[in-house]
């Protein structure tokens, strides 16, 4: 189903179906009441479709996701996949009645620790640049800023890093992140205020670096 | 509260979901320069930290994905299948012996069920299809009904539901974006004698006159000469954008 492959064998079945449902009349639109968790409910009882509107869904931040948290392209893309294919696997375990994006990123950092194990070392995450596009008409101070801010994250142990991944790029509610890290809301401000104290700190050091 | 329970409350801060000790944290920072100097110096790099070029997969990823969910499909639904190993290769080679004996009445009856299964197969990628761009039409955010539209090219021409997804989008989605997403996607369509008449239908209920052109000009493209009386009824609105008159009368003019 990749954007513009053609897949021949597929046509011809819907164009089976098509003959069969022929004069259907326009404007009665179908409801889909499609919440995360009423998808992936979905997905439990034998409907894959709604993973792939999951996929399409959460893909992305959770390609970021792991970018931040191993640095590496390719593996993250690896790592995108196999959380979907666990949440296929595992789907009788899912209950609707916690958060998906939790349950979602449970299962993320348990791909992540296995992928450390399967590599049999440690991803270190350097002081490389990240690659972006949209920087061009920034202005210098601002492209700087950036450009600090990162290796800044990228010096961050990861626990911190993950942890500020979640709660801004994210924008994941606390009992969400609670849920993540099983632990509970008062902690996880704590633990939230320090990982930016701690980045700050580095940030305000690397900053010094360069003036001095 | 002390600095210490200030400074937990600093994440609500700068994420602007203070609570009940709004006021008592406000009082602290008030009063206690530390923290106020802490709370800002930080929360300009929690803001900065927000505003981080995210990263793009590249496109094999979402190929990979939709080849390995098809391939989970195949599988399960060959599981699910209560004589699945009839299929199995090593079953397979151990009937083709067989059947070299036996005859080949058995080896036709196989391949009967087979060609079953694959059209039941498609008929699944198909219905996948087709529910990730009608669920993602209803979303609330334009972008989410954006790529329900983009999605909308990749399911079968004329399919009744998502065609009638779209022409609800082009009726009454409240973003001019979407609903002109929507009326290029209803190209795919033109073989449809429902498409047509719901793309001239649209024209009357549009008030942006971005998306009463494209209507038009697709309009003219299709030769829909059963759009006549639409575009003079159009005109005959008084208060009709100017442009649009303009493009109607030509509408008309190519149709005659
Ligand atoms: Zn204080």
């Amino acid at each position: 189903m990749g954007q513009g492959r053609a897949l021949p064998g597929e046509w011809q079945g819907m164009a089976l179906l098509h003959s069969v449902t022929f004069g259907y009349a326009a404007g009665i639109p179908i409801v889909y009441e499609a919440s995360d968790s009423s998808l992936m409910q979905a997905v439990r009882d034998g409907d894959l479709g709604g993973l792939a509107v999951l996929f399409e869904r959460h893909h992305r931040p959770l390609f970021n996701y792991f970018v931040h948290v191993n640095g590496n392209r390719e593996l993250s893309e690896d790592l995108v996949q196999d959380v979907f294919f666990r949440m296929l696997k595992y789907r009788k375990s899912y209950q609707p009645e916690r958060s998906f994006t939790a349950w979602m990123y449970q299962i993320a950092r348990n791909a992540h620790v296995d992928s450390i194990g399967k590599r049999k070392f440690e991803v270190e995450i350097g002081d490389r640049e990240f690659a972006s596009t949209n920087m061009m008409d920034e202005n210098l101070k601002r492209k700087q800023e950036v450009a600090l801010l990162k290796r800044a994250m990228a010096r961050l142990p990861l626990e911190k890093r993950e942890l500020l991944v979640l709660s801004r790029y994210q924008n994941l509610k606390y009992e969400e992140i609670a849920g993540i890290l099983g632990c509970d809301i008062g902690a996880v401000k704590v633990r939230v205020y320090r990982a930016v104290r701690a980045l700050g700190q580095i940030y305000f050091e690397l900053a010094g670096e360069k003036a001095s | 509260m002390n600095c210490e329970q200030a400074r937990t409350q600093f994440v609500d801060y700068w994420r602007g979901t203070l609570e009940d000790s709004a006021g008592e944290f406000r009082t602290h920072l008030g009063s206690c320069e530390r923290c106020r100097a802490e709370a800002e110096e930080l929360k300009d790099l929690w803001g900065t930290l927000g505003t981080l070029p995210e990263e793009d997969p590249s496109m094999g990823m979402r190929v990979r994905f939709y080849d390995a969910l098809r391939t989970w499909r195949q599988q399960e639904a060959q599981r699910r299948q209560p004589l699945w190993w009839l299929r199995h290769p090593a079953f397979q080679a151990a009937c083709a012996v067989l059947i070299l004996a036996v005859g080949v009445g058995t080896g036709y009856l196989v391949r009967g069920r087979d060609s079953t299964e694959v059209s039941q197969l498609r008929g699944e990628v198909y219905n996948m299809r087709q529910l990730v761009a009608l669920s993602l039409l209803q979303q609330q955010s334009a972008s989410d009904r954006l790529r329900g539209v983009n999605f909308a090219y990749h399911v079968e021409q004329s399919d009744p539901q998502v065609l009638g997804a779209l022409l609800t989008t082009v009726n009454h989605d409240p973003s001019v974006n979407v609903r002109l997403a929507a009326v290029d996607a209803l190209r795919n369509f033109s073989d449809s004698p429902v498409g047509r008449k719901g793309v001239v239908q649209a024209l009357a209920k549009q008030d942006s006159p971005l998306v009463q052109i494209a209507i038009l000009d697709q309009i003219v493209e299709l030769h829909e000469k059963s759009a006549v009386p639409d575009i003079q009824f159009l005109l005959s609105v008084q208060s009709l954008n100017p442009d649009v008159r303009q493009r109607a009368q030509w509408a008309l003019k190519q149709l005659q």
